[in-house]
């Protein structure tokens, strides 16, 4: 049986955020998903209301590309780590800078974990200082925030960290590294409890499902896979042709949204219409490609599911952020079986 | 008590070697030593030396002429000069009789062991004139050929083993072809083609050291080795023949699939190369030739039935015969200024033509063999190039020629202006070989016959605008252009082997494809596989191939297969992905008439075809349907246990959020507040 790959961008038009200057690099929902937080190669992170896309505010501070954003359970903070070896703790409600820690190197990664009483970051290895991850408090959200010292410090052999998140109670945390491997680390020990390597070239995002029982990798080997969040065994292949830069799990089916495209340094030698840049959607269980949705003109770089499941965003190396709403079409695709 | 006696005296003995005393060494008397000297010191006497140590760069050169003193020092000018080119030699022997005459054979030695082996590979049968032909072997080798006993012994019939039917895939019922996928690292895949999935025959890692092939009428897989040449057939490609030769570049099967020629760098140092003739069923190597420099591939080119190859020289032409490999009538054809030549497809009749030179114009001749006889020859002037086009019946012979109104010499390279393009068309089934003559004043991109029918195409014109122009032959009637395409985008034309179909495409940029139905010349479908840079129809003329190899692109490499209409059938792609091959087909064995009565009756089996086709399809989406059923249950069973430990983790995660409710979107529904957001959403002004 040959699956028809429906195009949806003919039923429902996106809306287009343009308030960046430069290519996105992490978009995220807060958890009711009315607003949409995305931070780019500017400096300049944003938030938007995820039903009109108009721009509720900037986050001013940042002096180098912002790498990666993080909102808490309850929308009151953010962070967000730069390249300009700082990561901030921002007041989501009028837009104010907490604190800024200084780091000693570019920040690549970080994320709030589930009761919002902590943080995780972990630093680029460059200026001869080794990739590390810390944990630090963030229960005090005042001017103290710059002197916080890391509860935990761990040192990382090998290749860098390119992507975190924390694991179930907050008693784990997996990071995903530049050469394809996956760790998962004990938060109260700091100890390596696992590590696995089913990707062939470095993670570029990891994301949970929706209730953090398992996560989704995204690899620059083609392939984005799907993991036990418990014991790492490889659950599901998505596989397409091109590096994939972000994937979600829908929250209310089983479907999966891939998204990537060749590296910013090679996208001038293929056309668009080749048609790589598009979001492309699998089923989770068959591994079936179902739809895509076309749009940007360069690589996809960041994707996230609204939690509602009834929208899905995009954030491009073309410096836009979509928001695609599903038409009725999608909503009435069932497979066989 | 005998026993113990016995152990008593054991350590009585011990006890003696113990105190230094040399124990007896002796062999008692009447000892039979029943171990050979080669169990207990093999290793040692392989090393003894042998009385022809020292001799394995000396050969022995039989059948050369037997002279007199008086002329011995010509003599060993002509063998040196023969054998100087092996290696250095060091010294000769010539034997000599009582009147000083030769004896008929020489001793020579070369200055190493690898001179001496290259000497005998490619001197021995050296043809030195009518009566003299060489006979050289190794002096090392001298012995084993003394020791050949005087009386015959009748061989011993061998066991017949079993050989795979090379014909098998012949035989499949739905006649689905195969293709083999050669990937990077050497890894080799065979499909069949089959409905509504293609299904992977064979699939192994490392099958070849270099490269595969098919042979022409692809009953054989070739895989290239380290040491040689492997042939494959039968359903599970069981080995069927090896061909040792180091150093293979290229291999190439007669067209009845009769002989293997290898080409082969001799050893990496040498200058010399090596073409080896190896008869296929037996495996003997037939004849070899020693080539100098690097020459155009392939060498040797095969008349249709095996019987004559031929190749190109300074000035000649040389045919050789099968199966005696030597030169037809024993010596080659004088034609000077020859610069090309193709056999016919379907006749001992070869197309050769020379190059202008002065006041003699160039040549396009039709010659027959064996016979030598010229059927037709004709003359050009103003010739800058020429190119031989047979097409696939042999009925017709298309050279086109590339002409220019001036030449000038600058630089020592000849420069051509005002270029101009005629094909000569040779109607070789008409009395007299009538030609009929098109010119062209575009520059020409491609030429292709329609492989079956009288019909071919060309493209031609300037990058603004290319167009394909068609031409159809109709006996007793002048060659008119039937069909002119415009502005299309292509490159390469290729026609389905069974003609009427032709795809036109752009194999250099976009890779676009255009399938285009000739019989009204309508487009059926256009499509673009992404710098797709070869195309191929399947030997059936039902599937095209697009692919784009690895070794060409880094990105969006694979490959594609479409319908004879142009519809996607299905998309690999792969990034270790490099060739596509399909596996060619011999001849069809049903007459013509047969033929036409099948294309007759088409519609009777276009209904059982299809229906055919249903129930396969049917069958299939069953598959597709249990396979997911049983994803679907293994992954339920996996969520399920998850799931209600997550349920269990209940209690903690509420204590983390200070017991809020969040597994739910909106399960924390106390908590809400609700806010009332107001946005413009139209702005109208309207002035009173």
């Amino acid at each position: 049986m040959i699956t028809l790959i429906m195009y949806l961008h003919h039923f429902q038009k996106p809306i287009l955020l343009h308030g960046h200057e430069r290519a996105l690099t992490q978009i995220k929902y807060n958890r009711d998903g009315d607003l949409l937080f995305s931070c780019a190669k500017d400096q300049t992170p944003n938030v938007w209301y995820s039903l009109n896309g108009e721009r509720l505010g900037t986050f001013n501070g940042h002096c180098g590309a912002v790498w990666c954003i993080d909102v808490d359970w309850q929308t009151k903070h953010l962070i967000s780590g730069a390249a300009d070896n700082s990561l901030r703790l921002w007041d989501v409600s009028n837009g104010s800078e907490i604190g800024n820690l200084a780091v000693r190197s570019a920040v690549r990664t970080c994320a709030f974990n589930y009761s919002a009483n902590m943080a995780v970051y972990t630093t680029d290895s460059t200026y001869g200082f080794a990739c590390e991850i810390h944990i630090i408090d963030v229960r005090n959200a005042d001017e103290s925030f710059s002197k916080t010292s890391s509860i935990l410090r761990m040192q990382v052999e090998g290749a860098k960290v390119t992507s975190t998140i924390w694991g179930p109670l907050d008693k784990t945390i997996i990071t995903g590294h530049d050469d394809g491997t996956i760790t998962q680390w004990d938060t109260t020990t700091g100890r390596i409890m696992n590590t696995i390597k089913e990707h062939k070239n470095a993670i570029n995002d990891i994301q949970k499902n929706s209730d953090g029982t398992m996560f989704i990798t995204a690899s620059k080997d083609c392939t984005a896979k799907l993991f036990d969040v418990e014991d790492l065994s490889l659950l599901k292949t998505y596989t397409t042709e091109r590096p994939v830069n972000s994937a979600a799990v829908s929250p209310i089916f089983d479907h999966v949204v891939v998204g990537g495209g060749q590296e910013a340094m090679e996208v001038t030698t293929t056309s668009t219409k080749a048609g790589k840049f598009d979001a492309r959607f699998f089923h989770l269980i068959f591994e079936e490609e179902f739809a895509r949705v076309k749009g940007h003109f360069g690589p996809i770089n960041s994707l996230a599911f609204h939690p509602d499941g009834k929208s899905f965003s995009s954030g491009g190396e073309d410096g836009f952020v979509r928001i695609q709403s599903f038409d009725q079409s999608y909503f009435d695709y069932k497979f066989d079986y | 008590m005998a026993k113990k006696k016995d152990s008593e005296r054991h350590n009585a003995e011990n006890g003696n070697a113990k105190n230094g005393d040399e124990p007896n060494f002796n062999d008692p008397d009447g000892f039979v030593d029943d171990i050979s000297d080669e169990e207990l010191l093999g290793d040692i006497l392989a090393t003894k030396p042998k009385e022809t140590d020292g001799f394995d760069s000396v050969i022995i050169v039989d059948g050369i002429p037997k002279v007199g003193t008086d002329r011995l020092e010509k003599l060993k000018n002509v063998i040196n000069k023969i054998f100087a080119k092996y290696g250095t030699i060091v010294s000769d022997y010539y034997p000599k009789d009582d009147t000083g005459s030769t004896k008929g054979y020489i001793f020579i030695e070369y200055n190493n062991s690898v001179a001496a082996r290259e000497a005998v590979a490619n001197a021995n049968s050296y043809k030195l004139d009518k009566h003299h032909t060489f006979l050289v072997n190794l002096f090392t080798d001298y012995e084993k050929y003394t020791t050949i006993p005087d009386k015959w012994e009748t061989p011993t019939p061998q066991e017949y083993p079993e050989k795979p039917n090379l014909q098998e895939y012949l035989l499949e019922p739905d006649a689905y072809d195969q293709y083999l996928v050669f990937d990077t690292d050497w890894h080799v895949q065979i499909w069949l083609n089959s409905s509504p999935h293609p299904t992977l025959l064979e699939d192994r890692e490392r099958w070849t050291e270099s490269f595969v092939r098919w042979s022409p009428l692809g009953t054989y897989l070739a895989t290239v080795h380290k040491l040689g040449v492997v042939l494959w057939g039968g359903s599970k490609f069981a080995k069927v023949m090896r061909f040792a030769q180091q150093n293979v570049q290229f291999i190439d099967f007669s067209p009845c699939e009769q002989y293997l020629i290898i080409f082969s760098n001799y050893h990496d140092s040498s200058e010399t190369k090596k073409l080896g003739i190896f008869d296929i069923r037996t495996g003997m190597e037939k004849r070899s030739f020693a080539i100098d420099g690097a020459p155009a591939w392939p060498i040797f080119r095969w008349s249709k039935d095996d019987k004559y190859f031929a190749r190109i020289g300074q000035n000649l032409l040389s045919v050789y015969e099968t199966p005696s490999f030597g030169l037809l009538d024993k010596k080659s054809i004088q034609v000077s200024g020859i610069r090309d030549f193709m056999w016919s497809p379907s006749d001992n009749v070869l197309a050769y033509w020379v190059a202008e030179d002065k006041d003699v114009p160039a040549r396009v001749v039709l010659l027959e063999i064996p016979s030598r006889q010229e059927i037709r020859a004709n003359n050009l002037f103003n010739v800058a190039d020429c190119k031989i086009h047979w097409q696939k019946n042999g009925d017709y012979l298309c050279v086109k020629v590339d002409r220019y109104a001036k030449s000038k010499k600058e630089k020592g390279e000849v420069k051509y202006s005002g270029m101009h393009y005629n094909f000569e068309i040779f109607h070789m089934r008409e009395k007299n070989i009538p030609v009929d003559i098109i010119e062209i004043k575009e520059p020409i991109h491609a030429f292709a016959w329609e492989p079956v029918g009288s019909k071919f195409a060309v493209i031609h014109g300037e990058a603004s605008n290319i167009k394909v122009a068609f031409y159809d032959i109709k006996s007793g009637q002048k060659l008119a252009l039937t069909k002119l395409l415009e502005k299309k985008v292509c490159s390469h034309l290729f026609w389905s082997p069974n003609g009427q179909y032709i795809v036109l495409a752009e194999c250099r940029e976009v890779g676009a494809l255009e399938f285009i139905d000739t019989n009204d010349f309508s487009t059926m479908a256009s499509g673009e596989h992404y710098k797709a840079t070869t195309v191929e129809w399947d030997p059936t003329g039902r599937f095209v191939a697009s692919s784009v190899s690895a070794w060409n692109h880094k990105m969006d490499t694979g490959y594609w297969l479409w319908s004879f209409q142009g519809k996607v059938l299905r998309r690999c792609n792969s990034n270790t992905f490099c060739e596509f091959k399909w596996r060619p087909r011999p001849q069809t064995l049903l007459s013509e008439n047969k033929l036409k009565e099948v294309k007759k009756s088409l519609k009777k089996y276009t209904v059982q075809f299809e229906q055919k086709d249903r129930i396969r399809l049917t069958k299939a989406s069953k598959d597709v349907v249990e396979k997911r059923q049983k994803l679907m249950k293994d992954f339920k069973e996996y969520r399920d246990k998850r799931i209600q430990e997550w349920k269990k983790q209940k209690q903690e995660r509420l204590q983390l959020r200070s017991n809020v409710d969040t597994d739910e979107l909106n399960a924390d529904s106390k908590s809400y507040e609700e806010e009332i957001v107001e946005f413009i959403i139209k702005e109208e002004i309207t002035l009173v």
